[in-house]
């Protein structure tokens, strides 16, 4: 297992290696430079400018600002941000990233959680009226146009209905007054949710440790409870009301995100339980007289998520690249707005920084499912 | 052998089934019946597609979606079968039958602990009650079958052919069934694997006082481990009796016919018989006796009439023209029929 941590970090570090080279080049290729940002000032006299060029290290041959650029990001120096001076670009990704990857991580999470859901629930029973209404929702909502769907959900349920709010991290006039940070509760919220996965894994860990058959039944009630008594203790402190906002916040994106990509991963199901439940070892699960239930979610669906698994990739590059559209329409304070208001005031630093990070998010969520995968298939071996 | 005046393990009365398919409706198996004493093994056989794997499975009730049982009764231990309730049939598997597939190998769940998949069985019957007994139930089992228990938690990928085949036999052991079928167990293993797990199945079978039906296609192979055999053809039972007597003496020409088509290692050498023509289409049979395309000796009576036969003779065969008794022993026995 180590070694093959090690060997995919290798194989990580010359991916990223290519990705910051990429981005140079890219960002060299395009008209203007760093200096442009400051120098297009019409009134600055020529040597003003040459001397805004030459404080950049512009005046430099190609390879050497390369060189520079590389170990400047290799030692974690992205510099100062344009649009938002005096703050270093890292600082302002450190704020934006969790913002995006909660969204998007929870996003894709549901999504595959529901069309898992329901695509062995379409596979076992063929035939029935989910079938149809759920394939044809499904793909319906599937090939919707992004922007058009999020602004009908915004129109629908902020606009007509007035349920939820239209966009936006937080609503300032429930923040007036407050004497905590917004970064301040997200982190804290951050730190409730992985505390809560971590115990519930455990708790899966113990119960299948322990000694008496039948005590399985017992981890659903012990999750659930932790899973009400989170809310309870937030709600008792002085800064539940602003989590609930941030909450109320998130809900309409993941839900949009959900409905448009949960066809995905439950066709991919259905066709998938479709081959496993004609696999011997269902017969035989069925033959030793296994509950339904336990055949098919122990035996068909279980063998079934395998290739649903490897999609996840997929899913999870998809969210990254979605992000730009589903923040600007959502104005969601993420990575997908920061990289576009950047591109569009010429804010280079930030930029380079936001595709560095995107590209190391998206190497991190390959190796995430990778090792899942190796978890999920023992016939997989670290090699 | 076992005298039948003990009442039956399995009483299999009638027993009809029709698939539907595309090009119409395939009588797969057609008034079958048998009966089966406790600790008795009975052999199936006859070519592909006689109805043998047909028959063990409408005893699970495993069919597909597409099968029909249109007539017949199975009583086990007195109870039909048949007439139970979902429910109740998921309690009877693996407690009450159990099955050692055909396609042994694949019956293990790729992703789950070999012993896993078998504490799961006794899990759902409630045969032990904690985990551990549960592991010394599998350990026990594992023992009996000839392989060491420290493989329990191994899985299915890191077993070879004849070690799978062996856990997939413990598995069917583990809730003590008054039953085990197996269908073709050994037909993917090599000579030597299949002979010494055969030998440990007819073991077990014998200590456990087990029923046995054990289907194959091959005749010599069943006469090894089975007490009875039965002669499939075309859907139908066409001869039963002991398994000695079938071997000294066939009665249906079909039944010779499958004997001469494998080599035996015993006895004179003779040269080996292949069987002309094709078994018939299923979906539109043929009138009379279903074998008489194929047979030298049929007439006009056979194309018109099945020969119809009691149940209750010890050896019998469904045909108009039984052969006379072929002597290999004694010489004393008389053709019946």
């Amino acid at each position: 297992m180590t070694g093959y941590l090690a060997k995919r970090a290798g194989q990580m570090a010359l991916t990223l290696f290519l990705i910051v080279t990429l981005t140079f080049f890219l960002v060299q290729a395009q008209p203007g430079d760093y200096a442009t940002f400051y120098a297009l000032n019409p009134d600055l006299p020529a040597e003003v400018r040459a001397q805004i060029k030459e404080s950049f290290g512009l005046d430099k041959p190609l390879w050497q600002q390369y060189l520079v650029h590389m170990k400047n990001t290799f030692t974690g120096n992205f510099g100062v941000s344009f649009g938002h001076f005096p703050r270093p670009v890292l600082d302002v990704l450190a704020e934006r990233l969790p913002r995006t990857a909660v969204l998007f991580l929870t996003a894709t999470a549901v999504s595959f959680y529901v069309g898992f859901f329901l695509g062995k629930a379409i596979a076992w029973r063929r035939g029935g009226v989910l079938e149809y209404a759920a394939t044809i929702s499904g793909a319906t909502l599937f090939t919707a146009f992004t922007p058009a769907f999020g602004l009908m959900m915004i129109w629908i349920f902020a606009f007509k209905l007035g349920w939820l709010p239209v966009g936006k991290f937080l609503d300032p006039l429930v923040w007036r007054g407050a004497e905590v940070s917004a970064n301040h509760v997200f982190s804290y919220m951050l730190v409730t949710g992985a505390a809560f996965i971590a115990f519930a894994f455990l708790v899966l860990f113990f119960f299948r440790r322990s000694g008496r058959i039948g005590s399985a039944p017992l981890v659903r009630p012990v999750i659930a409870v932790a899973a009400l008594a989170i809310p309870v203790a937030w709600a008792f402190s002085d800064i539940g009301y602003l989590a609930l906002d941030i909450l109320r916040h998130m809900i309409l994106p993941i839900v949009t995100l959900t409905l448009i990509s949960f066809a995905g991963t439950m066709l991919l199901t259905r066709n998938s339980m479709l081959e496993t439940m004609r696999e011997d070892y269902v017969m035989a699960a069925r033959a030793k007289g296994l509950p339904e239930k336990v055949v098919r979610d122990r035996h068909a669906a279980r063998n079934a998520l395998l290739p649903v698994v490897t999609s996840l990739v997929y899913s999870l590059i998809f969210a990254i690249d979605g992000s730009v559209i589903i923040e600007g329409v959502f104005s969601w304070p993420g990575m997908g707005m920061t990289l576009l208001d950047a591109v569009r005031s010429e804010d280079l630093p930030l930029v380079m920084g936001s595709m560095v990070f995107i590209g190391l998010f998206s190497l991190l969520a390959h190796v995430i499912v990778d090792v899942l995968y190796v978890y999920l298939d023992p016939r997989i071996r670290y090699q | 052998m076992t005298t039948s005046t003990h009442t039956p393990v399995l009483q299999v009365i009638d027993l009809s089934l029709r698939y539907q398919t595309r090009q119409g409706e395939v009588q797969a198996v057609e008034g079958v019946s048998f009966e089966l004493q406790q600790g008795q093994s009975l052999g199936l056989v006859g070519e592909s597609g006689c109805g043998k794997t047909s028959v063990a499975t409408s005893l699970m009730r495993l069919l597909p979606e597409n099968a029909r049982l249109t007539r017949g009764q199975v009583r086990l231990n007195g109870t039909d079968l048949l007439e139970l309730d979902d429910e109740e049939m998921r309690s009877y598997r693996w407690r009450r039958i159990a099955m050692v597939f055909q396609a042994a190998m694949n019956s293990l769940d790729p992703v789950h602990r070999v012993g896993q998949q078998i504490i799961e069985a006794i899990e759902a019957h409630g045969m032990e009650t904690t985990v551990s007994d549960a592991r010394e139930r599998v350990a026990r089992l594992f023992r009996m079958v000839g392989l060491d228990p420290q493989l329990m938690d191994r899985y299915p990928h890191e077993f070879s052919g004849g070690m799978r085949q062996r856990a997939v036999i413990a598995m069917a052991l583990s809730c003590d069934p008054d039953l085990i079928i197996a269908d073709e167990p050994t037909t993917a293993l090599d000579v030597i694997v299949q002979d010494r797990i055969l030998r440990e199945l007819k073991l077990v079978q014998q200590e456990l006082r087990m029923g046995m039906i054990y289907i194959s296609h091959d005749i010599g192979v069943v006469a090894e481990v089975t007490d009875r055999i039965g002669v499939m053809y075309a859907g139908r039972l066409v001869e039963l009796g002991d398994t000695a007597d079938v071997f000294r003496s066939p009665m249906h020409p079909y039944t010779a016919a499958l004997m001469s088509s494998f080599p035996s290692v015993h006895g004179e050498r003779l040269p080996l018989q292949g069987l002309a023509g094709e078994p018939p289409n299923l979906i539109d049979p043929p009138s009379g006796c279903p074998f008489h395309p194929r047979c030298q000796y049929a007439d006009e009576v056979c194309r018109t009439e099945f020969p119809e036969r009691s149940i209750h003779e010890d050896h019998w065969a469904a045909c108009w023209h039984p052969l006379e008794v072929t002597v290999t022993g004694d010489g004393s026995r008389d053709g019946c029929g």
